[in-house]
C-alpha cells in the first residue's frame, strides 16, 4: 500500500539542498556531517519524522533546537518519562475553569431553565447547551495538540521516547501517521500544518518496529577527532588552538576505555570552557587532575581514566623533547 | 535504478535485516527528492530510510560497499592505478594509449587479421562503461544458468571468467603483444605497451575476483552478519568465546533493563487501590469541594525479598560470571536482595555489590576475598553455614534462588537445609546451568535437592534465563 504523501505548505523557509542544510546549520553553530544533513533534508522534503539515536550528549536534542532556529519555527518539546499519558501529552479538560464558569453563569443558567416544568425538560434544555462547556475554550492543549493545531508550522521534539511506556508509543504512532487527534466531545481535530517531528532515544529500550518504520533513522555517534576539534573551536573560541587539540585528543583516547559513562561532546565543551576560564595554556598533570570531574560523572571512571591520562602526559613530554637525544627512560629499558 | 535499489534491499534482507516494502518505497521517494548525486549521498539516503536499528549499521555499510562500489569503483580505480604505474604523468599515459590505438588500426588493415573482441578493446581503452556492463551481464547470465548456490568464491570466479571468455581474451592480447614490433612500434613503446597489456589482464582477473565475491555474498550471506542475540541466546554458557562473553554482558544488562521496565509498568498499574475519602476531599477543595478528581489509595507495593545463593566453584566458573551479573542487576532493581556466594563456605556479597560497579564487584567476588573460591564444592557444608547464620532472615515473603550445578564431590548433601528453607520461605527456586539429562549422575545431587524446591529450571543459556526472569517478575 502506498502511504499518502503529506505535502508541506509552500512558501515556507525550507532547505533547498543538502549543502544548504550544512551551511544553515553551520550558521547556527552546529557542525553536522553530510549524513545528518541528508536526513534533515529528507525529513523536511518528505514530511517524515526523524528518529535520532546515539549516546547521551552528542547533540540529539540540540539538532531539534537548531532546526527550529534555521526554519524560524517554534520548537515544541515533549519530554517523555515513565507514566506519561494522554492528559499530559495531548490535551486535558480544564475542570477548574469549567467549574468557575458554571459558578459565574449561575444566573444565566437559571434563566435558561426558567419556565421548565419537568426535570426532563430541564435536562433537555441544559444538554442543548452542552457544547458551551465542552468547547475548545476549555481544552488545555498539551504539546502534541499544540504542535498540530498551531497556526504556523512548528518543530516538535519528542525527547527520550525510550523513557515512555510502550502504550504511549502506540498512541504517538497514531498521531504521527495521521496527524489528527480525536477528542470524544469535539470530534476529530486535523492538523493545520504538518510539524517537523524529531524523536530522540538513548536506546534504554528498543523502540517498537512500527514506530521505527514511520521514521527516518539517524544514528549520531561520537564525532571524529577533526570534527570534534572543529566543534570545540566554534563553540569555545576563547580556548587556544593547541590546548583545544590536546583536550580533544585526550577525550578521544578516554572514549576507548571501558567506562560507565563515556564523555560526550557536551563534556568536552565543558572541559574546554573550564580550562579557558582557569587561563590554562597547556595541559599539565595537575590541571588535568583538578578538572577531571568536568568530563567524568563517576568516581570509578575518574580512577580508570587517570592512568590513561598519565600515559598521555608522558607522550606529550616525549614529543616536546628534541628528537636527537634519546629519552633517558628508554635507555633504562634497554639495559 | 528502481530495480537496483530493490535488489539491494533484497540483498540486505538476505543478510538478516528487516526491510519492508514500505521502506524500499521510502528510499525510492527519498532518492527522487535528493537526486542521485554522489555515491555518499545515495548511501546516506539509503541508510536513513532502510536502516532502523543501530545494530544493523555495520551490516548495511558492508553490503552497500559490496553492492554499489564493487565494480564501478574498482574498475575506475584499476584504470587509475595502471596509469600511475606506467606513465609518469596522465598526459604521458594518454599518449601511450593513443599510440596503442594507432597500432591497433594498423593491425586492422593487415590482411587476415581479425578484430579484437569487444571486451579486450574495452580493457585496453579504459572503456569503463562497457567493462562494467559486460561484467554485470556475465554475472547475470551465470546466475540465470544452473544452480550456483553453495558454490565457493573460487568456483564462481571461474564461472564468470568462462562467461567473459577470459581464455580467448588472454590469447588475443598475448598475441597482440607478440606482434607489436611487426606493427612498427619502437622498442621502448613496445615494452611499455606490453607492460600495459600485462597490467590490464591482471586487473581483469582482479575484477572477476571481486565480482565473484559479490556473487558469493549474494548467494551465501555470511552468518556472521546475522549474529543477533538469537543464536547467542541458545548457546550454552559453557562454550562461549571471548567475543561472545562481551556480547553476553550487554545482553544481560539489557535483560536487567527490560526487567526494570516490566517492574515499573506493573507498579504504575498497581498504583490504584480503593477510594481514598480524605485525600479526595483535600485535593478537591480547589474545585469548591466538588469531587472532580477522585483520589485512590496507593496500593502497597509488593516488594519481593530475594535471597540469592550463587555457586562460584571452578566447574561453573564461566556461568557464574553471568549469574553474578544477573544477581547484581537484581540487587540494583529490588531494594531487598541479599546476595551470597559459595563454594564450600558461604559468604555474603550484598555490601560488595552495593559499593562497586558491576565488573569490579564481580572480579572482587571471584577473586577469593569473600570466601575461598579454590576449594572443592561442598553444597552441604555451605548450606549448613547458611542455615546457621542466616536462616533467621528468611520469612514468608522471601524468594530463595539457588544458582548452581549441585555437583557436590560426594560430600554430604544436607538436603534438610533446603527443606527448612522451603518451609520458611515463600518459594525456593533452583537454576541449574547443566543439561537436564545429566542431573543426578555422578556426583550431582540434583535429585535430592529437587524434592525441596518449588521451581527447578535448567538455565544453560540466555533464552532460558529470560524465561526464568519472566516467571520471577510475573509471579
Amino acid at each position: 500500500m502506498v502511504p499518502p504523501r503529506l505535502s508541506i505548505l509552500p512558501g515556507l523557509p525550507m532547505f533547498s539542498s543538502i549543502d544548504d542544510v550544512v551551511q544553515q546549520f553551520a550558521g547556527q553553530k552546529y557542525i553536522c556531517n553530510r549524513a545528518i544533513a541528508t536526513v534533515v533534508y529528507l525529513a523536511s522534503k518528505m514530511g517524515k519524522p526523524i528518529l535520532v539515536e546515539g549516546p547521551a550528549g552528542v547533540g540529539k536534542t540540540e539538532l531539534a533546537k537548531v532546526l527550529s532556529r534555521c526554519l524560524d519555527q517554534e520548537l515544541i518539546r515533549l519530554q517523555c518519562y515513565e507514566g506519561l499519558d494522554e492528559a499530559k501529552a495531548l490535551y486535558e479538560w480544564e475542570y477548574g475553569k469549567q467549574l468557575l464558569y458554571t459558578q459565574i453563569l449561575k444566573d444565566k443558567i437559571g434563566e435558561v431553565l426558567a419556565g421548565t416544568g419537568t426535570l426532563r425538560e430541564a435536562v433537555d434544555r441544559i444538554s442543548a447547551q452542552d457544547g458551551v462547556f465542552f468547547s475548545e475554550r476549555f481544552i488545555l492543549p498539551r504539546p502534541l495538540l499544540r504542535a498540530i493545531t498551531s497556526e504556523r508550522p512548528v518543530v516538535l521534539l519528542v525527547d527520550e521516547i525510550d523513557k515512555s511506556d510502550s502504550e504511549f508509543e502506540a498512541f504517538l504512532l497514531e498521531i504521527l501517521s495521521d496527524f489528527q487527534v480525536s477528542v470524544p466531545e469535539l470530534g476529530t481535530i486535523a492538523a493545520r500544518n504538518i510539524p517537523l517531528v524529531i524523536l530522540t532515544s538513548n536506546n534504554s529500550r528498543e523502540v517498537s518496529d512500527a514506530l521505527k518504520r514511520r521514521c527516518l533513522h539517524l544514528f549520531i555517534d561520537y564525532p571524529s577527532q577533526a570534527h570534534e576539534l572543529e566543534i570545540v573551536k566554534l563553540k569555545v573560541p576563547e580556548v587556544a588552538d593547541a590546548l583545544a587539540a590536546d583536550v580533544v585528543s585526550v577525550v578521544q583516547g578516554v572514549r576507548k576505555l571501558d567506562l560507565k559513562k563515556s564523555p560526550s561532546i557536551s563534556e568536552t565543551l565543558d572541559w574546554a570552557r573550564a580550562l579557558a576560564l582557569l587561563n590554562v595554556a597547556s595541559l599539565g598533570e595537575e590541571t588535568v587532575n583538578d578538572t577531571l570531574t568536568t568530563i567524568f560523572k563517576y568516581e570509578g571512571d575518574v580512577r580508570k581514566a587517570q592512568t590513561e591520562l598519565r600515559d598521555f602526559m608522558a607522550r606529550q613530554k616525549s614529543r616536546t623533547r628534541t628528537e636527537g637525544q634519546p629519552d633517558p627512560a628508554d635507555k633504562d629499558v634497554l639495559h | 535504478m528502481e530495480a537496483r535499489i530493490l535488489e539491494f534491499a533484497a540483498l540486505l534482507r538476505k543478510h538478516g535485516m528487516r526491510i519492508s516494502p514500505a521502506e524500499s518505497l521510502d528510499s525510492l521517494l527519498a532518492l527522487e527528492s535528493t537526486g542521485l548525486g554522489t555515491r555518499e549521498t545515495v548511501k546516506d539516503v539509503l541508510r536513513a530510510t532502510m536502516v532502523k536499528r543501530t545494530s544493523d549499521l555495520p551490516t548495511f555499510e558492508e553490503v552497500f560497499d559490496l553492492y554499489f562500489s564493487a565494480l564501478g569503483e574498482a574498475i575506475r580505480e584499476s584504470g587509475e592505478q595502471a596509469a600511475q604505474a606506467l606513465g609518469t604523468t596522465l598526459a604521458d599515459y594518454q599518449k601511450l594509449l593513443e599510440q596503442l590505438e594507432e597500432l591497433l588500426k594498423k593491425r586492422q588493415q593487415q590482411p587476415g587479421a581479425n578484430e579484437l573482441s569487444e571486451l579486450a578493446r574495452a580493457l585496453l581503452r579504459h572503456d569503463d562503461g562497457t567493462l562494467q556492463r559486460r561484467m554485470r551481464e556475465a554475472s547475470e547470465t551465470m546466475r540465470e544458468g544452473s544452480g550456483q548456490s553453495g558454490k565457493q568464491e573460487g568456483q564462481l570466479g571461474h564461472a564468470i571468467g568462462e562467461q567473459l571468455r577470459l581464455g580467448e581474451i588472454v590469447r588475443e592480447l598475448e598475441g597482440l603483444s607478440d606482434e607489436l614490433e611487426q606493427l612498427g612500434a619502437d622498442g621502448e613503446t613496445a615494452a611499455k605497451i606490453r607492460e600495459l597489456i600485462k597490467r590490464r589482464l591482471a586487473d581483469l582477473a582482479d575484477l572477476i575476483k571481486r565480482a565473484a565475491r559479490l556473487e558469493a555474498a549474494r548467494e551465501n550471506p555470511q552468518p556472521k552478519d546475522t549474529t543477533g542475540l538469537k543464536s547467542l541466546g541458545e548457546k550454552s554458557f559453557y562454550y562461549l568465546t571471548e567475543d561472545e562473553i562481551r556480547k553476553m554482558k550487554e545482553a544481560v544488562t539489557r535483560l536487567a533493563q527490560r526487567l526494570r521496565h516490566v517492574v515499573s509498568i506493573k507498579r504504575s498499574r498497581a498504583k490504584r487501590g480503593a477510594f481514598d475519602l480524605s485525600r479526595t476531599l483535600r485535593h478537591n477543595t480547589q474545585f469548591g469541594g466538588i469531587p472532580f478528581d477522585v483520589q485512590f489509595d496507593r496500593r502497597k507495593k509488593n516488594r519481593p525479598q530475594i535471597v540469592v545463593l550463587c555457586d562460584v566453584s571452578d566447574s561453573v566458573r564461566n556461568v557464574s560470571r553471568f549469574m553474578l551479573q544477573f544477581v547484581y542487576s537484581l540487587q540494583d532493581l529490588y531494594s531487598k536482595v541479599r546476595s551470597f556466594i559459595f563454594v564450600s563456605d558461604m559468604g555474603e556479597v550484598t555490601k560488595l555489590f552495593e559499593d562497586h560497579d558491576t565488573n569490579e564487584a564481580i572480579e572482587l567476588a571471584l577473586r577469593g576475598d569473600v570466601i575461598n573460591v579454590f576449594a572443592h564444592s561442598d553444597f552441604g557444608r555451605a548450606f549448613k553455614m547458611f542455615h546457621r547464620d542466616h536462616l533467621a532472615s528468611i520469612n514468608r515473603r522471601t524468594t530463595v534462588i539457588v544458582l548452581g550445578d549441585a555437583r557436590n564431590n560426594y560430600n554430604l548433601p544436607h538436603e534438610w537445609v533446603l527443606r527448612d528453607l522451603q518451609r520458611k520461605a515463600k518459594q525456593v527456586i533452583w537454576l541449574n546451568p547443566e543439561n537436564k539429562t545429566t542431573w543426578g549422575f555422578g556426583d550431582s545431587e540434583m535429585d535430592r535437592y529437587m524434592a525441596f524446591c518449588d521451581v527447578v529450571e535448567e538455565c544453560r543459556n540466555l533464552n532460558q534465563l529470560y524465561r526464568v526472569v519472566d516467571r520471577l517478575v510475573l509471579s
